[in-house]
């Protein structure tokens, strides 16, 4: 059993974090310290002195992390991004869900390749849950406009709801756009019409 | 915009980090100039300077708004993975302040007043100024911030604090922090004082949170700031968008300076939330050359390999602590204006 590694986490998102967390503790590493808008990186570094940190690609920090290594030639233990160039797809899937390590000069790839695998499998479940959650909510919008467009078009067409609503889906179907999207330049419409513009 | 507005346009993503230099882009963009290009631009704002440098070489960019030294670090693989690139056109000159937190800076001369860079205090007293300070207090270093250990603002502190006699990596403790931190830091106390493109330094001052003690338009003046950073890869495989985009930005840059009504006009638009938001409130315009950064946001865009010496020097001994050397055939590869010239001589289309 290889010694656990100490792991700094640096995210904003507090449910995301969570994750990563978990799923690093079952793989038997120690996740020392996990930052939310760190007051000042570099003392965390010094204080905790992590084997590797997971950040946060967006995260405004990276800056300061991927400087230290330059900056602090009397850290004892500097900090280097991690891109393996044997590992392109590795490189490509971090990048794409959005996570960047940054490892102590000397550690093995191969560790750093897992624990990074456990980060981006995290990160990319927690961005489709997010993707989820958004469509959710879109979905509750265009119930919204398509009630508000049917209302409208009753009004103005002097129809029935049921009426109203062919009317939406047909539009749909012509256009090849969502009925949401519809319902939404049928408000545009007919409301500038209300206000005579 | 409709979708039958932007059929046939070639679409294209931009990084950029909120600074004033980011202007030509925007301009570019808000302006139309893009478009007239057969181009739609995406402006992607990126939160530090190492994540739009990674997503430029992994291709997630198409080009970005860079830090002058950063191409050729970036080509040298000094910074993040070695991947050559290249800057085919200059998005700014000057820009960058030396701010001290009030401790520091009281009594300071300072280059606030809108006169000529000539007339400006030298920068060497208030560096020799700041020596004696440090020295006769005593105590903890001070903290000076910058954006990023490959740009100017780090090249030019470290030549501002030569001013003074002062070793920059004894005397004082270095830090990297992203531009639109550095008031906050300092205003916490977290810093003692920074060097950043504009807006913040001059926000910064607006605030009452720092006094402005030199620019970097007093070191290097009209040196290249930032540059348009495209991959050689991305280049080779898209020359006619890349003479596109020179084209675009070359004409928003016209256009820029064509009137102190447009300067006003890429002030608003600058102002809006997806680009730098409240961070320009204090600006009234960005005609060129004016308050104490002297900063320039158009003009001459050709890109040339012998007005990058200071930069180049700094970056010559950085490789040199590290054994190596810089190869001048690397840095006029990186800065050559044969992109740039093609594009401009072609005839519009």
């Amino acid at each position: 059993m290889p010694q656990p590694l100490k792991i700094l986490l640096v995210d904003d998102e507090i449910v995301r974090a969570a994750m990563v967390e978990e799923a690093l503790g079952q793989e038997g590493h120690e996740v020392v310290c996990r930052l939310q808008s760190p007051a000042s990186l570099n003392e965390m570094v010094a204080r905790h002195a992590p084997d590797v940190v997971i950040i946060d690609m967006e995260s405004p920090d990276r800056d300061t992390l991927d400087s230290m290594s330059l900056l602090n030639r009397e850290n004892p233990r500097p900090v280097v991004f991690f891109a393996d160039q044997h590992e392109p797809d590795t490189m490509q899937a971090a990048l794409e869900a959005g996570v960047s390590a940054y490892v102590v000069d000397g550690l093995v790839p191969s560790r750093v390749k897992a624990i990074l695998e456990v980060a981006i499998a995290r990160f990319a479940s927690f961005q489709s849950m997010r993707t989820e959650l958004d469509k959710a909510r879109g979905q509750l919008a265009d119930r919204k406009r398509i009630e508000r467009a049917k209302g409208l078009l009753m009004k103005h067409q002097d129809c029935d709801e049921e009426q109203a609503y062919r009317m939406l889906r047909k539009l749909a179907m012509d256009r090849g756009q969502r009925i949401g999207e519809v319902a939404a330049n049928v408000i545009d419409i007919l409301e500038r019409l209300e206000k005579g513009l | 915009m409709t979708a039958s507005r932007t059929a046939g346009l070639e679409r294209l993503t931009l990084g950029f980090i909120p600074l004033l230099d980011a202007a030509l882009p925007i301009i570019a963009r808000e302006g139309g100039f893009f478009a007239a290009e057969g181009l739609d631009v995406a402006l992607s704002r990126e939160n530090a300077w190492s994540t739009l440098r990674d997503k430029l070489a992994a291709g997630l960019l198409d080009g970005a708004h860079m830090l002058a030294p950063l191409p050729l670090a970036m080509s040298l693989g000094v910074s993040g993975a070695a991947c050559e690139t290249l800057a085919p056109l200059v998005l700014g000159r000057n820009g960058n302040t030396l701010v001290l937190s009030p401790h520091w800076s009281e009594g300071m001369p300072s280059p606030n007043a809108d006169v000529p860079p000539g007339d400006a205090p030298d920068p060497g007293v208030s560096a020799r100024d700041f020596a004696r300070r440090l020295r006769h207090r005593g105590g903890p270093p001070p903290c000076l911030a910058m954006v990023h250990p490959f740009s100017c603002q780090h090249y030019q502190l470290r030549e501002w604090l030569a001013l003074g006699g002062i070793d920059a990596d004894h005397e004082v403790k270095r830090v990297v922090l992203p531009p639109p931190r550095m008031a906050e830091a300092l205003e916490e106390g977290r810093i003692d004082g920074f060097c950043v493109g504009e807006p913040w330094g001059s926000l910064a001052q607006h605030r009452g949170g720092g006094r402005i003690v030199a620019s970097g338009a007093q070191l290097w003046p009209d040196h290249p700031e930032k540059v348009l950073g495209v991959t050689a890869a991305w280049a080779e495989r898209h020359p006619a968008t890349l003479a596109a985009l020179i084209r675009a930005l070359t004409g928003a840059a016209e256009w820029l300076g064509a009137s102190p009504e447009h300067a006003r006009q890429a002030r608003d638009w600058l102002a809006l939330p997806p680009y730098l938001d409240r961070a320009v409130n204090h600006l009234e315009t960005l005609a060129p050359g004016t308050g104490p950064a002297q900063q320039r946001l158009g003009g001459d865009l050709r890109p040339c390999p012998e007005a990058m010496p200071p930069m180049a020097a700094h970056l010559d001994q950085a490789l040199r602590a590290q054994g190596g050397r810089l190869d001048p055939a690397r840095l006029s590869a990186c800065y050559s204006p044969v992109h740039f010239d093609a594009a401009t001589h072609q005839k519009r289309a």
